[in-house]
């Protein structure tokens, strides 16, 4: 039975006249057990593959590799199917033309599915939003199962309109997660990243064909350790109160905010997803109206919640002081995600100026993206930051652009940008 | 979970073998759990109630019984003192979010409409181990009115001074609630007779001190002591430690009735000011406090009487530090604007918290109308001050 923890930093005191808190929660799942096996229904996986043109014979047989090896690591039992993606969706396996389009995973249905993955051939375009579409489709065949997981891999830009798109993963929103990945340079961050993050799913670049087959091996496993189906952050504020935002700090950021559905007058719900054993950090900053000096109270509940059922609390205090040896400190949880937040922020921001051939501002907004994450101890950043710009003073954060970048080292700057760093405890 | 006990008082769950609730520090009984009751159906603020009317400690006259019965049961979950919201298991309201303080850590009391008092946590510590306890009659400008004023501020870093204190404050009330005997009716024999009954009081408090720790404690509960009863027009007062009488006339200068059993008073009796005695490193060190360890225990005991309108105040430190000369007192309570003992308790703990709260305050008080005699004068004691074993 999976266990879920609580645990709040942050500096509750607040100075005279102050209104506005902050607290990180951190919350911790452990005894998650196996996707599809804790009761909470059955567990479904959907692998897309882009099958375009654009994929050059080395990627589509490393993809066809990698899929297999996905195949291999879904556990028997588990309902599953193929996608074959080109302008179109097409259903490569289970080979059914209606009924329940989720196969159980078994030996025999395995082989067969490899099969089907063996014969792609590379051929057509790139309509991502049909594909996330088909795959709906193919979950609502089978109700039962209701925890819905796909990867997807694309080489390329998607082929559709923007709204086409938008549509699809609005529709796709809230009804299965979906880890992308881009294989090589000539797909769009932007664009993948906005599938994650709606999907609740993470983004990254695969530069080469051979890293392709342990990239996805590791997604299913991950997915596979995900006996939470669902789980929902839920954050109570009280009367008079205004949540300023909630926000996703660990392992990557993501702003919630926008995604906050009414539980009740007082309570907002997120969407967080599958869990498996793991922590992730929220960030919440809420507003309150002032109270004089002395007085104490409750600034926010933060909880996680499965279904109805509270698994989980963390109490976010105010207390209103004069004495400014303790209203002066800023809880060093916040501080560091809160340069966390802004790095990710600055590096997409820098790139896009720089794509855009506004130097000037993606100078400024890399170089201040190098002193956060040398502030914030964000080794992999400051690495990947490096492989774009000279750094002449990381302290000030003074840096040239390179004149010559690897497109998949800027892209996986931009991938990574999101990820963050715990700080050392 | 092993056992699923309630504290009786204030509803935490208290897990263990503890025999004191880690939220509020009452007693835990041997017996059955107490099921959490749901809140009750209209909004009762909480600090009407008091765990002194649990422990028997009330008004004496019967037109004043309705103050103690119009108390819930502590055992209620409260509704939200601020905002009258459900307050949920976290001890917070559902709605405004305010913490609801545990019956311990917050209480006010009322003993008359001419006397009331509330004991408060403070800011900075994590425990309420001040305990007051008060009595009056109904009408505090009748000849025969009496009032008993009883604040013991438990010393903290010592194991459950929060218990002694409030079972020592009970006691003490005990022994003042009923008439002082007149004596071989002298002057000098009524005064002895009080002296001793204060005394009584003192030894009676000291007792429950020592029987909250247990014999062997490393660290047994202590408490300074403090009371003063208004008789028609008398006042008589006793301490130990810290806690502070004062008279705070409404026209004319006021006074400490009491004198610190502490180092700041040692260094002012030898000629330092008082500001910068009270300032001094060790000020706050008490020099005689009940407890096992206590080595002394004598009161200092006084008498005044009452010539004018004014304000009887017995409080711990956790407000005079803050407003240590009356003068200052007179001050907040002027800024207060109210004539009701219960709003103007509850305006200088506001007071105190707002400059800090940095100890346990506690603030009961006595309106007093002027003089309700205007004629015995040869029965007028003049103030003395006397060590009286």
């Amino acid at each position: 039975m999976a266990e879920f923890a609580a645990t709040v930093y942050q500096n509750e005191f607040l100075p005279d006249g102050g209104t506005d808190v902050n607290a990180i929660v951190t919350i911790t799942c452990t005894g998650a057990g196996t996707a599809g096996q804790s009761g909470s229904g059955a567990a479904g996986e959907i692998i897309i593959v882009d099958t375009s043109g654009s994929m050059g014979r080395e990627t589509m047989e490393a993809a066809k590799d990698a899929a297999q090896a996905a195949l291999a690591e879904i556990i028997d039992g588990t309902r599953f199917a193929v996608i074959a993606g080109t302008d179109g969706a097409e259903l490569a396996y289970p080979p059914v033309q209606d009924g329940p389009a989720l196969a159980v995973m078994d030996e025999t249905s395995r082989q067969e599915a490899s099969h089907a993955i063996s014969r792609f051939r590379a051929s057509g375009g790139t309509a991502i939003g049909s594909w996330l579409d088909l795959a709906g489709s193919v979950f609502a065949s089978l109700p039962e199962v209701t925890q819905r997981h796909a990867i997807l891999l694309t080489d390329g830009e998607n082929g559709e309109q923007p709204a086409r798109l938008d549509a699809a993963i609005q529709r796709a929103t809230g009804y299965f997660q979906c880890d992308c990945r881009g294989a090589g340079t000539a797909w769009k961050v932007e664009e993948l990243r906005r599938v994650a993050q709606a999907l609740l799913g993470t983004v990254d670049i695969i530069p080469s064909p051979s890293e392709m087959r342990e990239e996805f091996r590791a997604i299913m496993q991950t997915s596979m350790a995900r006996g939470v189906a669902d789980a929902q952050l839920r954050v109570w504020s009280p009367q008079g109160a205004q949540v300023l935002f909630v926000r996703q700090v660990a392992p990557t950021v993501e702003d919630l905010s926008d995604r906050r559905v009414e539980v009740n007058a007082l309570t907002g719900g997120y969407p967080t997803g599958a869990w498996g054993d793991e922590s992730r950090d929220y960030h919440v900053a809420v507003r309150l109206p002032a109270k004089a000096v002395g007085q104490e109270q409750l600034a926010a509940r933060v909880q996680l919640a499965l279904g109805d059922d509270m698994a989980a609390q963390g109490l976010v205090k105010a207390t209103w002081s004069n004495d400014s040896e303790l209203t002066a400190k800023i809880d060093q949880q916040v501080a560091h995600y809160t340069g966390q937040a802004e790095l990710a922020s600055m590096i997409q921001e820098g790139l896009a100026a720089k794509a855009a051939g506004d130097d000037a501002t993606a100078t400024t907004k890399l170089g201040r993206a190098v002193q956060l994450a040398a502030e914030t101890g964000n080794a992999e950043a400051t690495t990947r930051l490096k492989k774009v710009v000279d750094v002449d003073d990381e302290k000030e954060g003074t840096v040239r652009l390179k004149r010559t970048v690897d497109k998949a080292d800027e892209m996986a700057l931009d991938t990574a940008s999101t990820k963050t760093t715990r700080i050392k405890k | 979970m092993t056992e699923s006990r309630v504290c009786p008082s204030c509803g935490a769950p208290a897990p263990g073998e503890s025999n004191f609730c880690e939220e509020c520090g009452a007693a835990l009984s041997a017996d059955v759990a107490t099921p959490v009751q749901p809140p009750a159906p209209t909004p009762e603020p909480a600090g009407e109630s008091s765990p002194i009317e649990e422990l028997g400690s009330g008004p004496i006259s019967s037109a004043t019984t309705n103050y103690s019965s119009a108390a819930p049961p502590q055992s209620a979950v409260h509704a939200c003192a601020s905002c009258g919201g459900v307050i949920g298991p976290d001890h917070y309201c559902e709605q405004c979010g305010v913490k609801a303080l545990s019956p311990r850590d917050h209480f006010r009391e009322q003993a008359a409409p001419w006397v009331a008092g509330v004991c408060d946590k403070g800011i900075r510590h994590h425990r309420n181990e001040d305990a007051m306890a008060m009595a009056a009659s109904a009408d505090g400008g009748a000849v025969g009115r009496r009032a008993v004023l009883v604040v013991l501020d438990g010393v903290s870093n010592t194991d459950d001074s929060q218990i002694g204190s409030l079972a020592g404050a009970k006691a003490a009330l005990g022994v003042l609630a009923a008439p002082f005997p007149d004596g071989l009716g002298t002057p000098e024999s009524r005064l002895a007779a009080v002296n001793h009954v204060l005394t009584s009081a003192v030894k009676a408090a000291q007792a429950e001190v020592v029987a909250a720790a247990t014999p062997d404690a490393a660290n047994p509960a202590s408490a300074t002591f403090c009371a003063a009863v208004l008789e028609g027009d008398v006042v008589s007062y006793a301490n130990v430690g810290d806690s502070r009488s004062y008279w705070l006339p409404d026209g004319s200068a006021g006074v400490q009735l009491s004198v610190d059993d502490s180092a700041a008073q040692g260094l002012m009796a030898a000629g330092m000011p008082r500001a910068e005695a009270e300032s001094s490193p060790q000020a706050h060190a008490i020099t005689k406090w009940l407890g096992q360890d206590s080595e002394d225990h004598t009161p200092m005991v006084g008498q005044l009487r009452i010539t004018e309108p004014g304000w009887l105040l017995v409080c711990s430190d956790g407000l005079w530090n803050y407003a240590s000369e009356p003068q200052q007192l007179t001050e907040q309570m002027q800024a207060a604007g109210t004539d009701d003992p219960a709003a103007l308790a509850l305006a200088l703990t506001d007071f105190a918290n707002g400059r800090g709260g940095q100890d346990n305050i506690t603030t009961v008080l006595a309106r007093i109308p002027g003089p309700a005699h205007v004629h015995n004068a040869e029965q007028t004691p003049t103030t003395k001050e006397q060590p009286h074993g």
